[in-house]
């Protein structure tokens, strides 16, 4: 190791609580680190002297991106758990060294000629190691964002489209969406004219009208439209008698339902493009 | 001259010289591998367009104004690139140490008031640098948040 850089080891190792304490008086007022502004001292300045204990250690080693990599890690996942963005987590770590050599310059430990010079090692060893602490937290961030985007589509996609039994039913998704709304409208007959009643089984026109949202998007909205404009027609040819407004709302709520259930749809359809996007290396 | 105008003159003067050597380190590092197949003349006039740039950041009073510009610019054409943002990062930590190569080699600081300059230069571009990075992991997420809502449109 360099003269100037056991220096600064030196005053980071005897000093590391100190200067985590000045870190979190800055991180919890600055405003590019607004996110920390809410987490207590303790977590913080358990989170700093981890730091400075860890960033201690890496001067030792000959190969500094292998040692801190581990540790980068961490620190990504720690702080993507207290839910602090990427550009706020990089900027805190920014701040930690800013600390570093605002306390070695206060303790003025590079004042002559060849401490100048030795100031120039520590500077340079420094900006390696933060040169490998901003790639690999960034690199972990991004596996980390990816890995929730992914988990939080995985169920949807294991049930509609990648799962077995959801890609047999997408093959044959216009004769299952045909045949379902059809069924529906025969429900609807059989209900309005045998039983003469308008009894909730509306419900089962959510099945045709899911599917149709997942498999189409937009085109989805079609079967909810169809079945509502056949309640009512239905309703108003075979049951004169019975007042129309129950079934008037069930048809807004059935429209409105598939419309929400296609902004859903058009989300994931972008939230996996994205994903892929971030996922292809190589562009 | 001010202390740190050096390292911002040689950037813009060599920036065409300083930019080849990038590429060619670019292109074979194993943390940026979006750019290895990428032909130089396309990623030549990125380093260029840094190291024009350079000497305004560096010089400004408030490099944080003059750099958040630049470096959303950045981050932006990147993203529309398709480079991943710790590439992207990467590709411009290269650009500084390229630069710092150039001026080792050039042996632009060497006496002991040159080494005073040196360290001056450094804690600037440090600074510069710190901005860079805040900026350009801001305006990929951004990207990335404006990417999502347009397809939702």
């Amino acid at each position: 190791m360099m003269a100037g850089s056991l220096k600064l080891v030196t005053l980071i190792e005897t000093h590391a609580e100190a200067i985590a304490e000045q870190w979190v008086k800055d991180v919890k007022k600055n405003a590019r680190t607004p996110s920390y502004h809410s987490l207590s001292d303790e977590t913080l300045l358990t989170m700093a002297v981890r730091f400075y204990d860890n960033f201690s250690q890496m001067f030792y080693t000959e190969k500094p991106a292998e040692i801190s990599r581990p540790y980068f890690y961490q620190y990504a996942e720690e702080h993507f758990r207290h839910n602090i963005p990427l550009s706020e987590s990089l900027y805190a770590l920014i701040l930690m060294r800013r600390h570093i050599w605002l306390y070695a310059e206060f303790q003025t430990i590079f004042i002559s000629a060849v401490e100048q010079k030795q100031a120039v090692d520590s500077l340079v060893r420094t900006i390696l190691m933060f040169d490998y602490a901003i790639i690999f937290i960034s690199q972990r961030y991004e596996e980390l964002i990816r890995g929730e985007i992914e988990r939080k589509m995985g169920r949807l996609r294991r049930i509609f489209s990648e799962g077995k039994w959801g890609q047999k039913m997408r093959e044959h998704r216009t004769i299952i969406a045909t045949s379902l709304t059809f069924l529906m409208i025969i429900l609807t007959t059989y209900t309005h004219t045998v039983l003469k009643s308008d009894i909730v089984f509306t419900h089962l026109y959510y099945i045709p009208i899911i599917l149709g949202a997942i498999w189409w998007k937009r085109a989805g909205i079609y079967i909810s439209v169809i079945l509502s404009l056949y309640l009512i027609i239905s309703h108003l040819l075979f049951l004169p008698s019975v007042p129309l407004i129950n079934d008037v709302i069930r048809s807004l709520i059935i429209v409105t339902i598939s419309l929400v259930l296609t902004w859903l749809g058009r989300g994931l359809v972008a939230a996996e493009e994205i994903l892929k996007r971030s996922t292809t290396k190589g562009g | 001259m001010l202390p740190s105008m050096k390292l911002a003159d040689l950037a813009e003067s060599k920036a065409e010289e300083i930019a080849r050597e990038w590429v060619v380190n670019v292109q074979k590092n194993a943390m940026t591998p979006y750019y290895h197949n990428r032909p130089p003349e396309k990623l030549i006039p990125q380093a260029v367009k840094f190291y024009k740039n350079f000497r305004k950041i560096f010089t400004e009073p408030k490099p944080i104004e003059a750099g958040r510009e630049f470096f959303s610019r950045y981050a932006a054409e990147r993203y529309q690139d398709g480079v991943p943002l710790h590439e992207a990062i990467y590709a411009l930590i290269l650009m500084r140490r390229q630069l710092w190569l150039y001026a080792e080699f050039q042996a632009v600081f060497t006496t002991a008031m040159e080494k005073h300059q040196a360290v001056d230069s450094l804690n600037r571009t440090i600074l510069v640098f710190d901005y860079a990075m805040y900026f350009i992991t801001k305006k990929y997420y951004e990207m990335m948040q404006e990417g999502w809502m347009e397809k939702e449109k």
